[in-house]
């Protein structure tokens, strides 16, 4: 994956759109544009501690001076969505990776269905924007508890109109996900949210005979596997047949880096892809949710990958 | 980033191989009056630059503020000579005009987006490996040709590689360090 520059940026104002959903408007102090991004792209905060996170940005791509973000206070998080909740005000300067999409419309598409779940429905009004303003025919479910705590819902409402579809559990309308249907051709589904209702939208669509391809889904958390016991292995550098030893209990990321070898990292999770590299034999324990099974035969992300014995890399 | 935890080998510019085999080769343009144009430093790998209106030099170190000077840049694995770099103004213009036409078309790289500290014009960096020269009360020494980096093109989205291929600058140690400011004359110490 591509490095991104990281620019300080200003806090152009910051008000609070639902009791727990923080709306950030950010502008760099001096240059009247930002670098260009795509309707489902993110972007990386680097909070003063070096933790890093990933917001989607919710804005419009078309407005080049600004990057929208929404927040949302995760109390039983790991801690940076409070410190953002509690600390960022207008006028301060946060340090943001230029954007990134791993999220992106599918361009092929005919008909766009999205199911977002809560703060889930960021990268989705950038989609809607996009697709309501190009005509396309495209469908948002958006799930949430009320209409207080939906963050966004009046702006969607008026990107969308009919187009969406509110599904507010306190009002007894759970999303049902047979409403979805079978899969038809040049239908993309995409879903963002809780991993609740990402694995109940994967279900649905594994049931419904939707193609991998054509089901997308955007994941800021890495899938818990608490079960997963590290072992140690080996990984040998194609480039010059150095091999060395990875312990169970660091990564391989750690291990290139101790090694003097350069490699670019954001999430280290496994969720963003910055650290993704070739690998050619071994077979390798992918533990990441940014590779597609379509590239996991011959690309691996070192912070969370292991291999069972030893792995060849390209590097 | 790409930040290691490993102190970073560098070398003084003529300890480095470059430097000090060229040290012993004589030619290069001579006669030449040169002129520093901007200054530029980012905290630390991968933050945009930022402009000085002057920036403090510090011998054997970097420019004050800068990712170099800070130790906190990106390295490659051999011992290197980073403490200040410069691009030509001339390589610049050429892009802009995309020549040689090796793009779609022209490539406008706006002050800073090559990340390297000193943009100047009128001084052949080509010629000043294994050279000292001075750049107000300032003295560098030339310790190898930069060389353009797909780091770079990722950072900048922009395809730099090739176009920058052999007009990349030059990166420097710091002989005497000082304060320079855009405007000060640069030509050869010796």
């Amino acid at each position: 994956m591509t490095a991104r520059m990281i620019m300080k940026l200003r806090v152009d104002t910051a008000r609070r759109v639902t009791p727990r959903v923080l709306h950030l408007s950010l502008v760099h102090p001096s240059r009247p544009e930002l670098p260009a991004w795509t309707p489902g792209a993110h972007v990386d905060l680097r909070l003063p501690d070096g933790r890093i996170r990933q917001y989607s940005l919710c804005g419009d791509p078309a407005e080049r001076g600004r990057y929208d973000i929404a927040v949302k206070r995760e109390d039983d998080g790991r801690g940076g969505s409070a410190w953002i909740h509690g600390n960022l005000r207008a006028g301060d300067i946060v340090h943001v990776s230029a954007p990134r999409n791993n999220f992106p419309l599918a361009e092929n598409a005919t008909r766009h269905v999205m199911v977002a779940g809560g703060i889930g429905v960021t990268p989705f009004l950038a989609m809607a924007r996009h697709l309501a303003a190009s005509g396309a025919d495209f469908t948002l479910h958006c799930c949430a508890r009320s209409e207080l705590e939906a963050p966004l819902l009046g702006e969607l409402r008026a990107l969308c109109g009919g187009r969406l579809v509110p599904w507010l559990s306190a009002e007894g309308r759970r999303f049902d996900p047979a409403v979805l249907g079978r899969s038809e051709p040049g239908t993309h589904l995409y879903a963002c949210g809780p991993q609740g209702l990402l694995d109940t939208v994967r279900a649905h669509a594994a049931g419904a005979g939707w193609a991998d391809d054509r089901v997308h889904v955007e994941v800021f958390r890495p899938t818990p596997d608490l079960s997963f016991k590290p072992e140690p292995f080996e990984a040998r550098l194609a480039s010059t047949g150095e091999v060395l030893h990875v312990p169970a209990d660091r990564s391989l990321l750690a291990v290139l880096r101790e090694r003097g070898i350069a490699m670019p990292s954001s999430c280290e999770t496994g969720v963003c892809g910055s650290c993704v590299c070739g690998y050619r034999d071994g077979i390798v324990i992918h533990r990441d949710a940014f590779i597609p099974v379509r590239d996991r035969q011959d690309r691996l992300a070192p912070c969370v990958s292991r291999a069972r014995v030893s792995v060849t890399l390209d590097l | 980033m790409t930040d290691t935890n490993d102190a970073p080998a560098m070398v003084e510019a003529f300890a480095h191989p470059a430097g000090k085999a060229a040290t012993a080769v004589p030619g290069g343009a001579i006669g030449w009056r040169g002129v520093l144009l901007h200054i530029h430093i980012a905290p630390s790998a991968s933050y945009e630059m930022e402009e000085l209106a002057e920036g403090l030099c510090v011998a054997g170190r970097g420019i004050v503020g800068d990712r170099y000077h800070a130790g906190s840049g990106t390295y490659s694995k051999k011992p290197d000579v980073r403490e200040v770099t410069l691009i030509e103004q001339e390589a610049l213009d050429a892009l802009m005009r995309n020549d040689p036409p090796l793009q779609d078309g022209v490539l406008r790289l706006r002050p800073g987006d090559h990340r390297r500290n000193l943009t100047v014009r009128g001084v052949p960096l080509n010629h000043l490996v294994g050279r000292r020269f001075r750049i107000g009360e300032v003295i560098l020494r030339g310790g190898r040709l930069n060389f353009p980096c797909k780091y770079l093109e990722e950072l900048l989205g922009m395809p730099v590689y090739l176009p920058l291929y052999n007009r990349s600058g030059l990166n420097c140690g710091i002989e005497r360090g000082g304060v320079i400011r855009p405007g000060d004359v640069i030509e050869l110490a010796e």
